[in-house]
This record gives structure tokens, sequence and C-alpha cells, in this order.
């Protein structure tokens, strides 16, 4: 099985230990992941979605273009990436009249969309195509942790498109994935609720997003967790960096490790904090790892 | 809302059999008369039983005389509300006349225009109608009629109502242009929204900001452009899909409001920031560029000091670079070729 490996901004500039992550586990899984070389930003449906869907459409375009020269799924590991790309990929599939517009832009740089791929979530990958069994084989230090876990929104929304799951209100897939490491999902209120820095408002009112994001870290800290997990890096970006942010505003002392999926497993499998970058995140994992890793009872 | 939905069934199903009416109603035809039919039911509401604010005395009066008996409450209540519901159906009667015939007819202009009063109006009351609406509870019922008083009361230090004479709007205000950019769009669904409400009750932002969701829904349907395009809140939505999800319309909630920032945005409303990452994705291809530090990371942990992207790709960045010009998203940015920056 190939997978065309779609690395997205936020993740392999800032955040790098999950791209490395995610290359030791599909590694492990014996799946491989391709480069998508010359990929682009998705682009970013806050800026070129809210600004002008054409151009939007377009770039997200080229990018599925180069999957299909590639004959492969794309799988991405950020729901903003997902959101944009599944979203182009399935308008230009149904819309005639836009794919044809879409492609009129693309043949200026010799390229035509075909709608052969599919985007594809890392979650959804694991749980679909790998299977909870096989990742649990590769697990090799259960991780002791309580986790907030946070799904973010372009993941599993809108329901009637992506279809992940039904339900997009009450899922479960993240919960089940994260607990084969061992780690205990702790239930919190507003689960569901997002991190506030989609849409655009991050970068335009960073007092609102981070709102959003105090809202959501008093209902974690309420639960009494150890870490959250995400799936998407400009949700991690917005718990870690809009962490201190919030700390900051509101004179709080929240101090939450913030993991994606990938760099759970990562622990799971044994890498270590270098490996996955965690300790070049603005909040300090050591506390949470030394639990996870029992090293208080050594 | 759920009691409204209630009433405004119950009418329908009451027309039904006056008309012997068998046949299917079509989306549109419910949601053109249940949009009126709640329409006309909530301004008959607001001034005779049940809103707080204007004449509340019949509730207030019963409940404090009768406070220990909730089934005379109930009953006079029931009585009323009937006499409402015929009231309703009377006013319907032409309507349903006019729309049978065509099932794809628009709203009339003139109902719509009372749409867009009185949707406005209701804007600070839906709550309150709808919780007074019920009367199985009549401790919520007495807390409801003092919240309603106190509302009264602060009525006049009110600054955040949007009914205000001078914002009256008119015919003047509609710009159907605007409304069939989003038909255009293949957001039919924007037709479909009856004002429930469920999208402001879950929604996010407008807990903490002036982001009104269901107020900007229904303004794209009106054509009231220049209020949608130049208010800031329009910006408030971090497109988290809760409103989409729960609408039980199905409405395209979250097409509506990026399509709406279509507009604004060509229209020159932008924001510094935003325009600035359309700016890095143009230098660069990411909206997120590589930094040393990110560098110095990639190359600590064993990856390619940059990713295979348009970062490690010249000819790729061109390629994106020559769309953004194709689309003229440079030009609606601002975009400074020379400079790499904007022009302003």
């Amino acid at each position: 099985m190939e997978i065309a490996y779609f690395l997205g901004c936020i993740m392999p500039n800032r955040y790098p230990g999950i791209e490395k992550a995610t290359r030791i586990l599909f590694e492990a899984l014996d799946i491989e992941l391709k480069d998508m070389n010359g990929a682009s930003c998705c682009p970013a449906p806050g800026v070129f979605g809210s600004f002008d869907e054409e151009t939007w459409a377009t770039i997200a375009a080229r990018n599925l273009t180069l999957a299909e020269d590639m004959g492969a799924d794309i799988m991405t590991e950020c729901n903003g990436c997902f959101g944009s790309l599944f979203e182009a990929n399935h308008m230009l599939k149904e819309d005639e009249d836009k794919r044809a517009k879409i492609n009129e832009n693309l043949s200026e740089i010799g390229r035509e969309f075909k709608g052969t791929t599919n985007v594809k979530h890392l979650a959804q990958i694991l749980r679909d195509d790998i299977g909870f069994e096989k990742i649990s084989s590769l697990i090799e230090k259960p991780l002791d942790l309580n986790v907030a876990v946070h799904y973010g929104c372009h993941f599993l929304k809108p329901t009637d498109e992506i279809g992940i799951e039904e339900q997009a209100e009450n899922p479960t897939i993240l919960d089940e994935l994260v607990e084969l490491t061992g780690a205990k999902s702790i239930d919190y209120k507003d689960k569901m609720m997002c991190c506030g820095a989609g849409g655009g408002v991050r970068s335009r009112d960073l007092d609102v997003t981070a709102s959003y994001t105090k809202e959501k870290l008093d209902n974690m800290s309420k639960a009494g967790v150890d870490a959250i997990i995400d799936v998407c890096p400009f949700c991690h970006m917005q718990f870690d960096q809009g962490q201190t942010e919030v700390n900051e505003r509101y004179g709080t002392d929240f101090s939450i490790p913030v993991f994606h999926l990938a760099q759970l497993y990562g622990l799971a499998m044994g890498l270590s904090a270098e490996d996955l970058t965690l300790d070049a995140q603005k909040i300090d994992a050591a506390p949470a790892l030394a639990k996870a890793l029992g090293e208080n009872a050594k | 809302m759920k009691i409204r939905g209630v009433f405004s069934m119950s009418i329908i199903n009451r027309l039904k059999s006056l008309f012997k009416e068998e046949k299917d109603f079509e989306e549109k035809d419910v949601q053109e008369e249940i949009s009126k039919d709640v329409n006309s039911e909530s301004s008959d509401f607001d001034d005779t039983v049940v809103s707080g604010t204007k004449t509340s005395v019949p509730i207030s009066d019963v409940l404090k005389k009768e406070k220990s008996s909730t089934a005379t409450i109930e009953l006079k209540f029931k009585k009323e509300v009937r006499s409402i519901e015929e009231e309703s159906v009377e006013e319907t009667l032409p309507i349903i006349e006019e729309d049978e015939p065509s099932n794809n007819e628009e709203i009339p202009k003139e109902a719509e225009e009372d749409l867009a009063e009185e949707s406005l109006d209701v804007e600070e009351n839906t709550s309150s109608d709808e919780e007074d609406v019920n009367t199985d509870d009549e401790v919520e019922s007495t807390e409801k009629v003092d919240e309603d008083k106190k509302e009264k009361e602060n009525k006049e230090r009110d600054n955040m109502t949007l009914l205000t004479d001078k914002e009256l709007l008119t015919d003047a205000n509609r710009d159907p242009e605007f409304t069939a950019e989003f038909i255009d769009a293949g957001i039919e669904t924007v037709k479909h929204c009856f004002q429930c409400g469920t999208c402001g009750g879950g929604c996010p932002s407008g807990r903490r900001t002036p982001y009104k969701v269901r107020q900007i829904v229904r303004k794209c349907l009106l054509g009231l452009k220049e209020d949608v395009i130049t208010d800031d809140a329009l910006w408030m939505c971090t497109t988290c899909y809760t409103c989409q999800e729960r609408c039980p319309r199905s409405v395209k909630i979250v097409e509506i409001i990026k399509k709406a920032r279509n507009v604004a945005a060509h229209a020159g409303y932008m924001a510094k920031p935003h325009k600035m990452t359309g700016v890095f994705v143009i230098n660069t291809g990411h909206g997120v560029p590589i930094n040393d530090a990110a560098k110095a990371l990639r190359t600590k942990i064993g990856l390619s000091e940059v990713p295979a992207t348009t970062h490690a790709d010249a000819g790729a960045l061109e390629e994106v670079q020559k769309l953004c010009k194709l689309t003229a998203f440079d030009e609606l940015i601002g975009y400074d070729e020379a400079t790499g920056g904007l022009k302003e």
C-alpha cells in the first residue's frame, strides 16, 4: 500500500516531530508514505476559502493532481488540510461547471483534475485501512495517562459529506485510537467545541480565539487531564502556543502538554521527547511524560 | 423552538384538512408557509399574549392569582393559543391560495419585506417567546415573567437591540443580486431557513462576539448586502460547523458565511493579517512558511532541512504563483510583486 503524504504548513514548518512520528509509525506498519513533491499550502480555508472560492479550489486542485499523478490516495494529519482538500475534491467531482472552470486554470500550468484520488485523514486510515489490532501490536510502552481528546472541527464535519462518523457530535474514533496506547480518554464538558483558531479568526482577532481556548482549557482542567490529544497541527499550535497566550491574557497558569495522535503513538513506540520535538513545544511535556512512562515509580 | 415547530405543523395539518389536500408538502411549500405562519404567530404573540416586554398582563395576572393551580393556567393559556391559531389560519388562507398552484413561486415581495422587518423585530424576543409558550412548568413561567419584568425595566438602557427607527429597513436596502449570488453558487438551501435559531443556540462564537449567524443567514436571503459585508462580525466564525450539523433544515450555513465573506472581500473588506497569509502563500507556497528554528529542529531529528514542498521546488512555487495571478488573487489582496509585500 502506498499513500501520497500531504504535509501542509504547520506540521513540517513548526512541529516536525509530528511528521517524524508519522513516518516511523508507517514504516512499522509497512506502508509507504510517498512525498508529494512540490505540494503547497492546502490552501488555508480561512483566507483563501473566505476570500475567493475559485483561487481556493484552483490551488487545492493543483495539490490533488499531484496525488493523481502518483496514483495514490492522499493522507493528511491536519484537519484544516483535510477539510480543504476533501471539500475541493468532493466539489470538483460533483460539480461539472466548477470542474471545467478550475481545469481551465490548471491547463495553464499543464495540469488537469481528473477526480481519481481520495482524501483521507490519518485517523481514518488507522481505523479503517489498518485496524486496531495491528496498531496495538506496535505498542511497546503502554502509557499511563489521562487525556482530553480534542477532535477539532474539519475532521468529521460536515458529516453528510465526510461520513467518517455518522454522528459527529458524539464520535468515538479518536477515543478508541488513543486508548490503544493505554492512555485513558477522559470525558469533559463541551468536548466537541472548536479550539478557536479556525476560519481566519486566530490571525484576525487573537482575543476571540484565546477566549475559546480558555473555555476549552477550563473544561479540560476540571476533568483533571495530564495531556491534550489532537489530530490537527493548527489545533495543536492553538493549544500549545495559544495556552501561553491564554495565560498572558487571563493571568491563568495552565500547563497541559499537547500531543498530536502521531506523537502519542511515537511515545508508545518508545520514541524520545526529542525525536517527537516535544522539548521544543511551549508547554513543558516532561511531567506528563514521566507519568506516562511510569518513570516516577522507578 | 420545539413548541413553535409543533404549532406550525398543527396549523399546517389544519389547513390540510380544510382543503382536503393529501398531496405531499414539498420542502419549499412547507418552508414558505411555516415562515409565514411563524411570522404571523410571533407577531401576534408579541402583541397580545406572550411577550413579557409588551403586554404580559394576562399571564402574569393569572400566575399571581393562581400560583398553585397549573391546570387552570394551562386551560386558560390553551384557550388563548387556540384563538391565535385560528387567527393565523385565517391570515394564511389567501397565501395558500396563491401558492398552491405553483411550487416554485418565490415569497411575494411585500411578504418578504414584512419578514425583513419582523424577523429583526423578533431577534431579541425569540427565546422568551418560545419559553413562554411552555405552560407545563409553572415555576419556569413565573421565573420567566420575573425576568421579563426586569428586561422591561432595563429596556431603556438596552443598546443591544437592533430595532431602532433609524435602522428601519426598506426595499431600498435590498439587493436581489446579492441573494442571487448564493443561489448561483449552489447554496439554494439559504431559502430553506425558517429562522428557528438552532444555529445561534449552538454557536461558540455567538457566545462571545457580536456574531449572529441566524441573522446573517436571514440578511443574505433578504439581500441586505451592505449590512452583511460591512459588519466585522462576519469574520468571527471559526467555521466549526456546529450550526450546520444541527440545522433542522440542512441549510449549508458555513457555505453561506464563506460566500458572504467572498463578496465582502471582493468589495474590499479584508483584514490585513488575512491578506498577509495570502502574501506568504504567493511568496513561499505556504501560509505558514518555514523558519530557522524549524529548519534546525528538522535537521536535528533527521528530516530534510526543508520539506519536499514548494519550499524545495522553485518550479512548483512558480505554478502556485501563476495560478494566483490567473485568478487575480494577487490583485484581490493588493499583492506587490516588486516588494513581495502588500501595496498599501
